[in-house]
């Protein structure tokens, strides 16, 4: 037996946390209901300790371990941090309303933690077995937590639904991976690229894995043709698990993304850029049409996301044109870009619903917000940054993201996909302006007074104005993003 | 045709037959019952391929419980049959031709040239003294320890998630909490007040 | 290799042609006049009220996807059975693959523990 000991080193964030989940999941016995509030408390400095091991142990080099299935590097770690702070936000925000309906139980924390995890393991995967089990990590405690609330039909529905076009995806993308190891020989990411690299592998049987791994990829970014869950899943699920489903996730998805197609299938570049390209248009017409129809808040943001992703993709099919590489960093980190700030706008926008939302009443309608101006002038202003950032409404940092992968999409020469992006986002910006609309010229048919615990109100105020910030120093996440992936390709 | 074939080819056809009837059959006992006959015959395909632990733990965690699992569910769901076959004739040809296509497709790409015998030569027969179950420990318990690490986590969580979503606490229970009735004090029962002597 | 399971294979054959001849023969030997009254449910000379399936409590549900998790656990514990004198014999790999299914186990205790007093064993 030949056999060397790993380094734990690089994955102490992983075991920090996964220690502290147990610990987390044996105190929820031993605590009773007045205690309970430890729980919220520990989830939140276990995040903030997972922060500070990951910085510390932040080396700058690529590092891998266990075999080669684990990676540590900037990227990686720059994920890793956002994805912290993301389920930190997202759990400040939904405080209020889990006390009020009853669903702050220990497990929606465990399970939220057990999700960041998984996300965790997506990011620092080099290995295709890591990446499948780090996203069923993640989506199994998905599921749970859709199905939490457990009185309402509508919940269960979307977590049936969840589940089965989930699993359904994971198969795909499974599929997708035998073939792959069938035409290279190894699952390793690194390993798969020199293999076709070397032209060791077959094309065809290659391309037949990457029309599986990219459908597979596609159901989890939700993304045309493969959106169907998005909505229902949205709108049925409590919002405090649409707001951690649309936030951290996504941020890891991107991160699958890039690690399989990019990494280890860059040399298939020209292929699943066609590929990608088809989803993408797809995904902003439809998205932006569709979100049009909606009076419900909550799945007007669900096909705003699909849009969202649909950007997000245009970056990434501008890496290489007509075999030069030389656009692949500036492509990339420009889709990266657009996620984290597609987080940060989705934070805030599902943040506002929960600000909304009371005991036995969700504010998830169009009509809620109507005439917010009166009853809080502020959080309506924020509202509005939000909306004018998610519209792309210069200069907030939605903005800019749109800007990047666009400038992106137009370096390689396709002009006319470029138009045919900015001519939907004109038609997107309808709807989210209905919003600021409906904030400031109708009459407020619903005049309670907003109740929300001083923290949640200070953070999405900072989350409001860091949208604007950010839109008048764009330059500060984008080289960042940049200096990432630089140190890391 | 050798007696390892006619097994494969034996196997092979009774896994294809009893697939066809998991999803023909009218009653969904019948259906999971046929599915039962899937698992042993693939299991049965994978021991000829000498994977016997996969095999074995194929039946075992399949047939075993899983198949437990479903037959529960079939068994004593109520469900309408008329209603679960509603509309299947009307989604019959659109998935008859994606199912079709895919198949198609797999077939062009999978027909010889790429999986044959010429691109993938059989590894032979491994010796008497290779243990299959052996190979499969070393490699599991020192290169994939991690993802070893991770299949207990989602073991962990699929168990915190079906205690989260299937228990709740009972208002009708009748149970006795043997040790809260023991650990009974005598204030928690008997309030002593005191009253004035009524006068007749 | 293959060769060592023949007799299961024999075993198969022989239990699945034992248990299916007795019904063969049954069908074939056996008087065949069904009719309508014969044919009909039987419930103590009534008329059936209703389906015979009926909505179970989930509970028996719960029970059987915890046997399943556990069922999975033990399967992870064969092959480390097999190789285990192998681990204790290398000099570098002996603590390590001792530990490391101490951990696998440590994990799924913690959850048997998670079930155990979340009363997802108890009946009622």
């Amino acid at each position: 037996m030949n056999f060397l000991m790993p380094d734990f080193y690089p994955a102490a964030a992983e075991i920090f946390l996964l220690a502290m989940a147990c610990v987390i999941l044996l105190l929820d016995l031993v605590l009773t209901q007045k205690q309970r509030w430890i729980i919220g408390l520990l989830t939140q400095a276990t995040l903030v300790g997972c922060a500070v091991i990951t910085i510390m142990t932040a080396s700058g080099q690529v590092v891998l371990t266990f075999s080669n299935m684990f990676v540590d590097d900037l990227f990686a770690d720059f994920l890793k941090l956002l994805v912290y702070f993301s389920v930190s936000v997202m759990l400040v925000y939904s405080r209020g309303y889990l006390a009020l309906r009853g669903l702050d139980k220990g497990e929606f924390y465990l399970l939220v933690l057990f999700a960041t995890l998984g996300m965790m393991v997506m990011i620092s995967a080099s290995h295709f077995l890591t990446i499948y089990l780090g996203l069923e990590l993640l989506s199994l405690s998905l599921y749970a937590l859709v199905a939490l609330d457990r009185d309402s039909a509508r919940a269960t529905e979307a977590a049936m639904k969840y589940f089965v076009l989930g699993a359904m995806a994971s198969g795909l993308l499974l599929y997708g991976m035998s073939m792959l190891y069938g035409a290279t020989g190894t699952l390793e990411i690194g390993g798969v690229a020199q293999a076709i690299y070397h032209g060791v592998a077959n094309k065809t049987v290659l391309v037949f894995g990457l029309v599986f791994v990219v459908s597979g990829l596609a159901f989890k970014l939700g993304v045309v043709p493969f959106h169907m869950w998005i909505p229902d899943v949205y709108q049925g699920a409590p919002t405090a698990v649409t707001l951690f489903i649309g936030s951290a996730p996504k941020l890891a998805a991107f991160a699958m993304t890039l690690r399989l197609l990019v990494y280890g299938l860059f040399e298939l570049a020209e292929q699943w850029q066609l590929m990608l390209m088809m989803l993408a248009v797809l995904s902003i017409a439809l998205g932006n049409l569709a979100a049009i129809a909606q009076s419900n808040l909550k799945r007007m943001l669900a096909y705003s996301t699909i849009s969202h992703m649909g950007y997000m993709l245009l970056g990434l099919i501008s890496g290489v044109a007509a075999g030069d590489r030389h656009f692949a960093l500036n492509a990339y980190s420009s889709a990266m870009y657009y996620t984290v700030s597609y987080v940060m706008m989705s934070l805030g926008a599902f943040g506002m619903i929960l600000l909304l939302s009371r005991a036995g009443f969700e504010a998830e309608n169009l009509d809620d917000f109507k005439g917010l101006n009166q009853r809080s002038p502020w959080f309506a202003a924020m509202m509005g940054m939000l909306m004018f950032s998610m519209a792309g409404v210069p200069f907030f940092v939605g903005f800019f993201a749109k800007f990047s992968v666009l400038l992106a999409v137009v370096d390689t020469g396709q002009v006319w996909l470029a138009v045919v992006a900015v001519f939907f986002s004109l038609i997107g910006a309808f709807y989210y302006l209905r919003v600021v609309k409906l904030m400031y010229f109708d009459q407020a048919i619903d005049t309670a007074p907003i109740k929300a615990n001083l923290d949640m109100r200070l953070l999405l105020s900072a989350n409001g104005l860091a949208v604007a910030l950010f839109g008048i120093f764009p330059q500060a996440i984008m080289s960042l993003c940049t200096f990432t992936l630089l140190r890391s390709l | 045709m050798d007696f390892k074939s006619a097994v494969f080819y034996f196997l092979a056809t009774v896994l294809v037959l009893a697939s066809l009837r998991v999803i023909t059959a009218r009653n969904p006992v019948h259906a999971a019952l046929f599915l039962v006959l899937a698992f042993f015959s693939a299991g049965g395909i994978w021991m000829l391929l000498q994977a016997e632990f996969l095999a074995i733990v194929l039946v075992m965690v399949y047939v075993g419980a899983v198949m437990v699992l479903f037959l529960f569910v079939v068994m004593m769901l109520d469900i309408n049959l008329e209603r679960l076959r509603q509309g299947f004739w009307s989604y019959l040809p659109l998935g008859a031709t994606i199912g079709l296509l895919m198949t198609l497709e797999m077939a062009l790409v999978l027909a010889g040239r790429y999986y044959g015998l010429e691109a993938m030569p059989d590894p032979g027969a491994s010796g008497a003294g290779v243990n299959n179950t052996k190979e499969l420990g070393r490699l599991l318990f020192t290169d994939y320890v991690y993802p070893f690490e991770l299949a207990s986590v989602i073991l962990l969580v699929a168990i915190v998630a079906a205690v989260a979503l299937t228990k709740r606490p009972r208002k009708e229970s009748k149970a006795q909490n043997a040790a809260a009735q023991i650990a009974v004090r005598r204030n928690d029962r008997l309030r002593i007040v005191s009253m004035p002597s009524e006068k007749e | 290799m293959l060769e060592n399971y023949f007799p299961v294979l024999v075993f198969i054959i022989v239990g699945i042609v034992f248990g299916c001849m007795p019904m063969v023969l049954g069908w074939l030997l056996a008087p065949h006049r069904p009719n309508a009254e014969k044919g009909s449910a039987y419930e103590c000379g009534f008329e059936a009220f209703e389906e015979a399936r009926l909505k179970f409590d989930v509970r028996y549900y719960l029970i059987a996807i915890i046997f399943i998790l556990f069922d999975l656990e033990i399967a992870f514990l064969f092959p480390w059975a097999a190789i285990f004198k192998e681990i204790v014999g290398t000099p570098g790999v002996k603590l390590f693959g001792f530990v490391e299914m101490l951990v696998f186990l440590g994990i799924l205790l913690i959850g048997y523990v998670y079930a155990w007093a979340k009363g997802a064993l108890d009946w009622e």
